[in-house]
């Protein structure tokens, strides 16, 4: 820990003081991410009319078929293409939490959903290795990654133009540290790598019709990665130089010390 | 079309959308974009103003039961620096853990694969005895390591079990205020930090809705137009159950 970062140590009566001050600003944040959490359900609908097709472990579905029931869906769109060998560290890490708790989401009328690009068969060989239950369907052969500006042509990669996170993208320059090294645990080039883009997208489904209601991207998913809420409360914090995260299968045994 | 008034706000369970083209959609998520970077700055502001916490060194000496027999707080901490604790509810003879907690500690291996390699080690601690402890892990499938503070004035000192007293009172001091008495046992999180002389201070502690960013699911539920969807039950969290128990 850098030195001059060091906490002064207080009595408890100085450490209360101090720790209701960020109670406060703490229920600050609560309050106007309900705040936020309102204006999200009160944004207007649109409407999809082309038919998605997804290969899933029951076969064949439809967009539709994915809700399974339930009246809402929402997508975690899982960064692997089909040149990949493995799936994206990043979003491994983001479903190593959302594989403990999907049970309770389908329970509350909610489906979610793993969709990637890869082929199904890659996608289960996948899911078996890093041991997750979620539902994982592929989108391969369908636009359904490029309408929700999560996947690119390498023409719009060269030339821009591009929507990513609501934003037009400039011209490809090349990968920094963090995306080569992952390109390269993925068993995949960098170009070919970050062409597909992680997001979440909300879907609804009322009198047959489906809808997209909700797409969040980049740091979008940032309160979405559970590892980072838990070492946000601790006293180094996320504490990061570089990409230190692996898959969790990958990380090298500790010596015990 | 529908309007956004034909339906009353507190009725969460009916969908109540706006059907509009892409373009005018594109315009109301780039509002709220904007309104949702703010947030995540103030998050990260908020997280800032935490790292800047004075320490409390801790004096007292609790030793823990766990499935390595007896520990002290020191030796929980396992080579590393940094030690987050869940207080779960789970009191000596009840039958089962508590069931919210249960939904917590759903969240908690996915994110525990990862915070070791962050100089952090992750534990859950109940005033049980360890062998209700176990019993109870074992049916949950849980793989977080789980002890016991029976005995231990851990809980008391930490603000989330209550005496008999309080209970008489009907007076409990939780989340830093004092309220009335709810439960013999109260969520809550604490972390810890060792130093190179092996002195053990507590940095942070928080309680109640203090908690609700750590529930994965309910910041997930934040996205779909139902959101939480709990505003007609009698109590948040009404409609979870055990992982088991769907």
């Amino acid at each position: 820990m850098n030195k001059e970062k060091i906490p002064k140590v207080a009595s408890r009566e100085e450490w209360l003081h101090a720790r209701k001050e960020l109670l406060e600003a703490e229920k600050e944040l609560t309050r106007r991410s309900d705040e936020l959490a309102r204006r999200r359900q009160e944004l207007p609908w649109v409407r999809i009319d082309k038919e998605y097709r997804f290969e899933t472990d029951e076969g064949n579905a439809s967009l539709k078929d994915l809700f399974r029931g339930r009246s809402q869906l929402l997508v975690y769109h899982f960064m692997f293409g089909p040149d990949y060998t493995a799936g994206c560290p990043s979003c491994s890490a983001i479903a190593d939490g959302f594989n403990g708790f999907v049970i309770h989401l389908a329970n509350h009328d909610v489906m979610l959903w793993a969709v990637s690009r890869a082929r199904l068969a890659k996608l289960q060989a996948y899911k078996r290795r890093m041991g997750w239950t979620f539902p994982w369907a592929s989108s391969f052969g369908s636009d359904f990654n490029a309408d929700l500006n999560v996947w690119f042509t390498e023409q719009q990669q060269r030339e821009g133009g591009f929507e990513y996170n609501y934003e037009l993208e400039e011209p490809w320059e090349g990968a920094g540290e963090g995306a080569t090294t992952f390109a390269a645990m993925s068993g995949t080039d960098p170009a070919t790598y970050v062409r597909e883009r992680p997001g979440m997208s909300a879907l609804a489904l009322e009198d047959g019709v489906v809808y997209h209601t909700y797409s969040t991207y980049a740091r979008g998913l940032d309160a979405l990665w559970g590892m980072y809420q838990w070492l946000d409360r601790a006293p180094k914090g996320r504490n990061e130089t570089g990409v230190w995260w692996r898959r969790h299968d990958e990380y090298e045994r500790r010596a015990e010390r | 079309m529908k309007t956004e008034t034909m339906e009353p706000k507190t009725d969460k369970s009916e969908m109540n959308p706006r059907v509009v083209s892409e373009a005018e959609w594109l315009v109301a998520r780039k509002d709220l974009l904007t309104r949702e970077k703010e947030l995540t700055r103030l998050r990260d502001k908020v997280s800032r103003h935490r790292r800047e916490l004075p320490w409390v060194k801790v004096e007292k000496e609790y030793v823990f039961d766990g499935p390595n027999g007896k520990e002290t707080l020191a030796d929980l901490f396992g080579g590393r620096s940094q030690l987050i604790v869940y207080h779960f509810m789970l009191g000596p003879g009840w039958e089962e853990g508590c069931k919210s907690c249960s939904y917590l500690a759903d969240h908690f291996d996915g994110a525990n694969w990862h915070l070791p390699h962050r100089d952090v080690t992750f534990v859950v601690i109940s005033r049980a005895p360890l062998s209700e402890i176990e019993a109870y892990k074992k049916r949950m499938g849980w793989r977080f390591k789980w002890l016991s503070s029976h005995g231990s004035d851990f809980n008391f000192d930490n603000h989330v079990s209550f005496t008999k007293e309080d209970e008489k009172k009907n007076k409990a001091y939780y989340n830093y205020e004092i309220g009335e008495f709810i439960n013999d046992e109260m969520p809550g999180l604490s972390v810890f930090y060792k130093d190179e002389n092996g002195d053990v201070f507590h940095t942070y502690s928080t309680f109640a809705r203090g908690l609700d960013i750590l529930v994965g699911a309910y910041n997930f539920l934040d996205l779909v137009p139902k959101g939480r969807d709990e505003d007609h039950l009698d109590f948040t969290m009404d409609w979870v159950r055990r992982h088991d128990q769907y």
